[in-house]
């Protein structure tokens, strides 16, 4: 068996198990990185084929879209939540079953289509070589044939952007809708004391100064007073202790 | 043009030694930079002007204690530092030290892979070594070392950007992705006249380049841009849990990748090999871009030496607000002159 058949099935092979290990592993930081590795082994099929332009762009694309996933998840979700999410949800499962099979069945009737009773494309490897390679035939190819379906991705994706920006705008520049700060994240006024306060201005304004706000309501900077926490500070931010 | 695959690997398993060398005496090298700069002596003890305080170093690390925190994700633990290490040594594969050479009657290519991406290549090896910082960062189960990742993931995705946009104006240049194809034009040289220049990318792109400088710096997490590993508010970042032989194969990827980023600067902006007395003798060539490659490196000490730490904010800014911007127009502005060029304008 020559050695780039043994490197290929090699390559299927790991491909395919992390793609498993995707949907069948518990932890969803797991998951992200099995499908780093599938999709890494893909780009090394695109490698063997000859397209190297393009497994390039899987991995710089992709494999970099997976890391923006991780952070969601690492911010996100909520590990309490994930025994729930994995088996309480028979109607997700169905679907996805559903949805996969039928994805499988597209992909091998256009395989089938095109293998079987469908003639060759006009690229033979003389003529990508005339243009300067693989790199370059693409270009071409994306710039002229396919201009306008180039073109609408590129719109789709500003608008995908200018979305994405306007979501993250500040108050002060998007539509205005002054949210009202009260004084109650400060633990330094007992507890449903707040509409004593007085209210806050709106937006991004800094909090008012503390005696500003107090000092005009008597009784409330009384010296000695306790200090109420609802909860230890640590249990906020120590790791660990919401999952156990 | 091609070689026995055994000659490869010969080529191959020599560049990364020397490489993994060059990386050893580059902690040397800064070490003594950077105390000339405040003005100490730095490491003297260790042989002659502390010449083996490297390999000190590394029997030290070799023989500390492995630490793993309890509550560690012990596999993600385990490979994520090998992750930064493996992506930032096989980058070197597609640097160009020189074209073909004759060693012994056998003909012996000065390159390890002529991929016809090789530009990309790197990008793209740079963009999974984060995985190494954000799942080790993860992996850690501490407050500082999450911190310190999510910080690094989105600088590095911010100026990885600012990276590649940064090359696009060399590569309309080109008309190439291949490292070798840009050494090969920058070989020929500028006439102004009786002024004759060689024709470096660093002249015809001088915005691409200090673009590439800044986002370089960035992209290697050093000062000024070290902000995932800033010891005063975060310990040390991503690698505050790691000890040992696997704190230091984040050590190795971050010097490993400094000189990668210095090579390929050389490469694309200084013209590599280019040089006077390359094109005779082949050795020469390797010296010159090994020269060009110290000017980065020492470039970079010099600025961990001189710059404090940008606040997060403004790195973001820097990034997204100011460079975005003249990269782009950088691209814009050399696709015009390239169609002026050829007589398609005007």
């Amino acid at each position: 068996m020559p050695w780039d058949v043994l490197i290929f099935y090699l390559i299927a092979t790991i491909c395919t198990l992390s793609a498993i290990g995707v949907v069948a592993v518990n932890n969803p930081v797991h998951s992200g990185v099995f499908l780093v590795l599938c999709f890494l082994n893909i780009a090394a099929i695109f490698v063997m084929l000859g397209a190297e332009f393009l497994a390039v762009v899987q991995v710089i694309v992709y494999t970099g879209a997976i890391l923006v996933l991780v952070l969601f998840v690492l911010m996100l979700v909520d590990p309490d939540d994930l025994p729930e999410f994995h088996t309480g949800r028979p109607v997700q499962r169905y679907v996805g079953l559903l949805l996969g099979a039928l994805l499988l069945l597209e992909i091998g009737a256009v395989i089938l289509n095109r293998t079987v009773t469908g003639t060759s494309g006009t690229d033979t490897a003389a003529s990508i070589a005339a243009v300067g390679g693989n790199t370059q035939a693409l270009g071409r190819t994306l710039y002229t044939d396919y201009l306008l379906a180039f073109e609408v991705v590129s719109l789709v994706l500003t608008v995908g952007v200018i979305g994405a920006i306007v979501l993250a705008l500040p108050e002060r520049l998007g539509a205005a809708s002054p949210v009202t700060r009260r004084g109650t994240i400060s633990l330094a006024h007992p507890k449903d004391t707040d509409a004593a306060l007085s209210p806050g201005p709106a937006g991004e304004t800094p909090m008012p100064a503390r005696p500003a706000a107090t000092v005009a309501q008597p009784g409330l900077a009384t010296a000695g007073r306790q200090l109420i926490m609802t909860k230890d500070p640590d249990a906020y931010t120590t790791p660990g202790s919401r999952r156990s | 043009m091609d070689q026995p695959l055994w000659l490869s690997f010969i080529v191959a398993f020599l560049i990364m030694n020397v490489l993994l060398g060059g990386m050893a005496y580059m902690t040397w090298f800064e070490r003594k930079v950077l105390a000339r700069m405040q003005d100490r002596l730095g490491p003297t003890r260790t042989g002659p002007a502390g010449l083996l305080q490297p390999i000190a170093d590394g029997i030290k690390l070799l023989g500390k204690e492995d630490l793993i925190p309890a509550a560690a994700d012990k596999p993600v633990f385990f490979f994520a530092p090998l992750v930064i290490f493996v992506t930032a040594i096989v980058s070197v594969a597609v640097i160009p030290f020189g074209g073909q050479i004759d060693v012994f009657g056998t003909d012996v290519n000065l390159y390890i892979a002529d991929l016809n991406v090789g530009a990309l290549f790197l990008l793209a090896f740079g963009s999974i070594g984060v995985y190494g910082i954000i799942l080790g960062a993860y992996a850690s189960a501490n407050r500082f070392s999450l911190l310190g990742g999510l910080r690094a993931a989105a600088q590095v995705i911010s100026y990885e950007l600012i990276l590649g946009l940064s090359l696009v104006g060399v590569f309309l240049l080109t008309q190439s992705l291949s490292l070798r194809d840009i050494l090969d034009a920058q070989r020929a040289n500028l006439s102004f006249g009786v002024l004759e220049i060689p024709n470096w990318y660093i002249i015809t792109q001088p915005l691409a380049f200090i673009l590439y400088l800044i986002a370089a710096v960035a992209e290697t997490n050093r000062a000024p841009f070290d902000l995932p590993e800033a010891e005063t508010e975060l310990v040390s970042g991503f690698h505050t849990e790691y000890s040992a032989f696997r704190f230091s194969f984040y050590f190795l990827g971050e010097y490993i990748n400094m000189i990668i980023i210095s090579l390929f600067a050389s490469t694309i902006f200084l013209g590599g090999t280019d040089g006077p007395g390359a094109d005779t003798y082949w050795g020469l060539g390797i010296l010159w871009l090994l020269a060009k490659t110290v000017f980065f490196l020492f470039f970079y000490i010099w600025l961990r030496a001189t710059l404090p730490r940008f606040r997060y904010d403004q790195l973001m800014g820097i990034a997204w607000k100011v460079l975005l911007p003249f990269a782009l127009l950088n691209i814009a502005f050399t696709a015009f002159a390239r169609l002026i060029a050829n007589g398609q304008v005007f």
